[in-house]
C-alpha cells in the first residue's frame, strides 16, 4: 500500500532531515512512529501524503508514484487518504457536522448520500450528538474526534495520525488511540506518529523508532 | 452550492474592503462610461451635420424646364454630389419668410420677389470636409448657367478632430480603468484569500482540486466587478434620465450600456482575481503551521 524506497530529504541546506528510510506498509496495518521532536516523523507524514517530494529515492502510495505524480493528481491521492493533525485544523465558522461535511462537498458531493456519509462517519467516532456544537464549545478529545469523521468520511484505506494526542489530556488521549484501533480493525491501515515511545510500546504493535533523521528500529 | 457560499463569506468577512474595491471600480467604469457616451453623442452630432453640408448654386434667371433638368443630370454625375434639389423663386421666398419673419413686410414692399432661384446640392459623406466642399464648387462656377455658389458648415472637420481625439482618449481611459480595476481587485482578493487561507488549508487536506480551492475567490471578484459594473450603468442612466427632462435629449443605449458595464465589470474581476488567487493560494501550504 504504501512504499518508502531509500528516500532522504533535506529541509535546510546541507542537512538532511530524513535519511536512507525504507518503509513498506501492508494494507490493513496499524504501525506507530515514533523518535523524539524533530527526529522527521513529521516530515516522513508529509512525504507520504506528498505536500513533500524526496531529494533521494521513492514514494509509492496506491499507485501514485513520487516520482511521476502531477500536481494535478495529488488531490486524488489525498482523497484516498486521511490526515490529522494535534490542532485538530476543524474551520471555527462551521459545526462539527459542517466540518465534515466540508470535505464531501469540497470533492463534490452533495444530498442525501452524503447527510448519510457524514452522520455515518460522525456516530462512528461516538460524537453524532455534538454534531451541531461549534469547535471551540467542545473539548479538544471530541475536536480530534469531529477531525477523525472528517478524515473518514471518504473511507480512505489508510489514516496518518500526526501526533492526534499531543493537545489532549491522558483521559481523551486513550480515548482517540481506542478509536483509532476500532477503525484499524474495521480495515483501515493507521499510521500514528508520536513522540511518546512508551505509549507506542505500551499499545503493542509495530513501531517504527526515528532518530535525527534516520530509521533505528521498524 | 459550497462555491457560492464561500464567496459571498469572503466577501462579507473582508466587508471594508469588499466596499472600497467595489467603490474604486464602480468610479472607475462610471468615468468611463461618461465618456464613452459623451464620445458616442459626439458622434452622432457629426453624422447628422454632415448631412446637413450642402452647396446652394444660385442661377442667373429662372430657367425653362427642360433646360433645368438637363443641368441638374450634369451636376447629378459630378463626383461626391449626393443629391439636388431645385429651389424656385417662390419657394426660396417662402423659406426666407419662414426663417426671418421680422423681414416680411420689408420684402413686400418691394412688391417684385428679388431672390434668384437656386440648386440645393448635398454631397456625399467622404465629401464633407472643406477642401472637398471647396473643389466641387469650384467646379460648379464652370456651368454659365450658375452665378455664385455658396457653402459653409468647416466647423464639422474641427469637431470631427475633436471626436478623433476624445476617441483616442477614450481608448486611454479604458486601459488605464482596466489596469486600476483588475489591480484593486487583484489586492483585495488576495486579502481574501489570507483572510481564508485556513479554509484552503483545510480544502487541500481532504483533496479539493486546484480549481475547487480557487474557484470561490474567483468568483467573488466577479461579483465585486459585476456590482460595481451594474451601479455604474444605473447612474449613467439616471444621469441620463435626469438630463432628458430638464435639458437636452441625447442619446443613449440602455440595454447595451447596462449589459456592457455589466459584463466588462465581471471580466475585470474575473482577471484580478484569478491573476491573484492562483500565487496567493499556492503559498498558502497546511505544512507551515506546525511543527
Ligand atoms: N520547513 C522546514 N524548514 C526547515 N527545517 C524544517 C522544516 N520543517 C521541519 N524542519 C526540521 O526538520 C526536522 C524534522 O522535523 P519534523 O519532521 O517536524 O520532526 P518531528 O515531527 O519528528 O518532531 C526538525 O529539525 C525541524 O526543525
Ligand atoms: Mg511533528
Amino acid at each position: 500500500m504504501i512504499e518508502i524506497r531509500n528516500v532522504s530529504k533535506s529541509l535546510k541546506k546541507g542537512w538532511y532531515a530524513l535519511r536512507d528510510i525504507d518503509i513498506s506498509i501492508n494494507k490493513g496495518e496499524f504501525v506507530f512512529l515514533t523518535g523524539p521532536t524533530g527526529s522527521g516523523k513529521s516530515t516522513l507524514l508529509r512525504l507520504i501524503y506528498m505536500d513533500i517530494f524526496p531529494d533521494k529515492g521513492e514514494v509509492a502510495v496506491v499507485g501514485f508514484l513520487s516520482s511521476t505524480i502531477k500536481k494535478h493528481e495529488i488531490p486524488f491521492l489525498r482523497r484516498r487518504i486521511g490526515i490529522i493533525f494535534q490542532d485538530f485544523k476543524l474551520l471555527q465558522d462551521k459545526t462539527v457536522y459542517e466540518n465534515v461535511a466540508f470535505a464531501l462537498e469540497v470533492t463534490g458531493g452533495s444530498g442525501r448520500k452524503m447527510r448519510e456519509k457524514v452522520m455515518k462517519a460522525l456516530t462512528l467516532v461516538g460524537i453524532s450528538h455534538k454534531r451541531n456544537e461549534f469547535p471551540y464549545r467542545i473539548s479538544g478529545g471530541e475536536q480530534q474526534k469531529a477531525a477523525i469523521a472528517r478524515a473518514l468520511v471518504r473511507e480512505p484505506f489508510i489514516l496518518l495520525a500526526d501526533e492526534p494526542t499531543g493537545n489532549i489530556d491522558t483521559e481523551a488521549s486513550m480515548d482517540i488511540i481506542k478509536i483509532l484501533q476500532e477503525i484499524n480493525t474495521s480495515g483501515t491501515a493507521v499510521l500514528m506518529a508520536t513522540h511518546d515511545v512508551y505509549l507506542a510500546r505500551k499499545m503493542g504493535g509495530r513501531v517504527i523508532r526515528l532518530d535525527e533523521g534516520r530509521m533505528v528500529e521498524w | 452550492m459550497f462555491i457560492i457560499r464561500e464567496a459571498l463569506i469572503g466577501l462579507y468577512r473582508n466587508g471594508i474592503m469588499t466596499l472600497i474595491a467595489i467603490s474604486i471600480m464602480f468610479f472607475s467604469l462610471f468615468l468611463f462610461g461618461l465618456f464613452l457616451v459623451g464620445t458616442f453623442n459626439l458622434f452622432g452630432i457629426i453624422k447628422v451635420a454632415r448631412e446637413k453640408v450642402e452647396i446652394n448654386a444660385f442661377l442667373r434667371e429662372a430657367l425653362q424646364d427642360g433646360a433645368r433638368d438637363e443641368l441638374i443630370r450634369k451636376i447629378e454625375t459630378m463626383v461626391g454630389v449626393k443629391s439636388v434639389e431645385y429651389v424656385s423663386k417662390e419657394q426660396a421666398l417662402e423659406e426666407f419668410k419662414r426663417e426671418i419673419p421680422n423681414a416680411t413686410s420689408l420684402i413686400e414692399a418691394l412688391k417684385t420677389n428679388p431672390l434668384p432661384p437656386s440648386f440645393k446640392i448635398k454631397l456625399k459623406d467622404a465629401f464633407t470636409s472643406p477642401d472637398k466642399v471647396e473643389e466641387v464648387a469650384s467646379k460648379l462656377n464652370i456651368f454659365s448657367e450658375i452665378e455664385t455658389v455658396e457653402y459653409g458648415e468647416t466647423w464639422i472637420e474641427r469637431l470631427d478632430q475633436v471626436v478623433r481625439v476624445l476617441f483616442v482618449f477614450d481608448v486611454l481611459l479604458g486601459i488605464v480603468i482596466s489596469f486600476a480595476s483588475v489591480f484593486v481587485v487583484s489586492n483585495t482578493i488576495r486579502l481574501t484569500v489570507l483572510a481564508r487561507r485556513q479554509t484552503i488549508e483545510v480544502m487541500k487536506l481532504v483533496g479539493a482540486t486546484e480549481r475547487t480551492v480557487q474557484a470561490p475567490f474567483i468568483l467573488a471578484g466577479m461579483i465585486e466587478g459585476g456590482i460595481a459594473g451594474a451601479i455604474s450603468a444605473g447612474l449613467l442612466y439616471l444621469i441620463y434620465r435626469l438630463i432628458t427632462i430638464f435639458f437636452v435629449k441625447y442619446y443613449f443605449p440602455t440595454i447595451p450600456i447596462f449589459i456592457g458595464m455589466f459584463v466588462f465589470g465581471l471580466i475585470l474581476g474575473f482577471i484580478g482575481s484569478k491573476a491573484s488567487v492562483k500565487s496567493t493560494s499556492m503559498e498558502v501550504s497546511f505544512a507551515t503551521s506546525y511543527i
